[in-house]
């Protein structure tokens, strides 16, 4: 499979957020973008939807853990996105569109993990076998 | 049961040609789809119903091909791969924005879909059936995204799509539709078909009623059918004409043509997984009073009732 890394693919700027998600997005607040640095809780590779759990400490010391969705494990792949790929303690920047009801959670956007960037929603760019 | 395929088979082909009807066989999607797209669509509307374009079809095709097995070994049946929808997004007529629909809507459609319109600009958001993993049903089945794998067999083809493990099955043995007696309405109904020189043929009812997809388009009542064909149409494209019957939504029959592209997957590593909601608590979605969507019980959350600003959750 060819492995979709950085650069994104520009189909995914034709997606609507969550597009195709198995639910409404209208639990989510696509107007604003959350950026936050972390280390991975665990990565719930599931179907309909995937949540990558990511601890994030705070200035006076606590820790939030965040959820972030994306799709299920075939779109994640597709996106050359494996559940190895970001085992327990991984240190993560994620962006994600947060709740509007102010629980820790969010559409997941993109993140940088060792510098390099994923993206889950270029699990959707049809990429064609050879004809 | 052999006895009914006869009857079907020798009812249908001995029946008088329908009045005044001229076959469009298949059309290339080229640089003159547009004009093709017009024909196929006024082929659609010389029928009163998706039974009786399913009859002349039938007829025209003198029966049918019958397959063997050997016979999958050509390209036009060897549909093996992992596909995916090719484009339209959520749109049923991927020739158009997923917010458009060349729908030719009776009254209560267009009002019904004015009113999926008018809710979404009210509340800024919906709640689809499909939240629960319940299947999306057809011909929604049409739109959805995600894998796809087609298993063709001498007597019946499977259409498979990865979401909800939702299988379609057409039967072409020959088969009649379930009796009336004993059909009941069901997500993806009772599909009966036939090959004609590589071109899979079908007919769909007993079908329950949904919504193209959500958003703005349209719905679709219990009374909808549908006739397709499926065709091959290069090493890694199936393509296939729809025309939707509705009735009560449609002034006319909705011809598209919908695709389906076969993914990479030199690797091996997509292939179709199980799908179920209880996989995960945080997948778990609400139905609000409003009529849009919420998360329940995340399980990353300490007290979502306390975290929570939603009422609802609260």
């Amino acid at each position: 499979m060819k492995r979709l890394l950085l650069p994104a693919l520009i189909v995914t700027a034709l997606l609507s957020p969550l597009a195709w998600a198995h639910h409404s997005a209208a639990m989510f607040d696509f107007t604003t973008t959350v950026e936050l640095a972390g280390k991975v809780k665990e990565f719930q590779y599931t179907n309909p939807h995937s949540w990558l759990l990511v601890d994030v400490t705070n200035e006076d010391g606590s820790v939030t853990t965040w959820g972030f969705e994306a799709e299920g494990p075939s779109t994640l792949m597709r996106a050359g996105i494996r559940k190895n790929d970001l085992p327990p303690g991984t240190a993560i920047t994620i962006r994600g569109n947060p709740m509007k009801d102010g629980r820790s959670a969010a559409a997941w956007i993109d993140a940088v993990v060792d510098g390099e960037t994923i993206n889950p929603r270029n699990g959707f760019a049809v990429i064609p076998a050879d004809d | 049961m052999h006895l009914r395929k006869l009857v079907f088979t020798t009812l249908v082909l001995a029946a008088p040609a329908a009045l005044a009807q001229d076959y469009t066989g298949w059309l290339d999607k080229d640089d003159d789809w547009a004009a093709s797209k017009a024909r196929l669509q006024a082929f659609g509307e010389e029928f009163d119903s998706a039974l009786s374009m399913y009859e002349f079809l039938f007829r025209q095709a003198r029966g049918g091909d019958s397959l063997t097995w050997e016979q999958l070994q050509q390209p036009a049946y060897d549909w093996r791969g992992i596909y995916t929808r090719t484009g339209g997004g959520l749109s049923f007529d991927p020739d158009i924005r997923a917010n458009e629909t060349t729908a030719k809507l009776t009254p209560a459609g267009a009002a019904a879909r004015q009113q999926k319109i008018d809710r979404i600009q009210e509340t800024g958001g919906e709640y689809d059936p499909i939240s629960d993993c319940r299947p999306p049903g057809f011909p929604r089945w049409a739109t959805e995204p995600f894998l796809h794998e087609f298993i063709v067999t001498p007597d019946q083809t499977w259409l498979i799509n990865e979401m909800v493990n939702d299988i379609r099955r057409v039967y072409t043995d020959g088969s009649a539709h379930t009796l009336p007696e004993d059909a009941y309405a069901s997500a993806n109904g009772d599909t009966i078909g036939f090959w004609q020189d590589g071109m899979l043929v079908t007919h769909t009812m007993y079908l329950l009623s949904g919504q193209y997809q959500r958003g703005t388009q349209p719905d679709y009542s219990d009374q909808v059918e549908v006739v397709e064909r499926w065709k091959k149409v290069d090493g890694i494209t199936l393509e296939a004409d729809y025309w939707v019957f509705d009735p009560v939504n449609l002034a006319e029959p909705w011809y598209s043509r919908q695709s389906w592209t076969e993914l990479d997957n030199d690797d091996n590593y997509l292939r179709l997984r199980y799908w179920d909601c209880r996989e995960n608590q945080n997948n778990d979605i609400l139905q609000k009073d409003d009529g849009t969507s919420q998360f329940m019980d995340f399980d990353f959350v300490d007290d979502d009732a306390a975290a929570s600003s939603d009422n609802e959750v609260r």
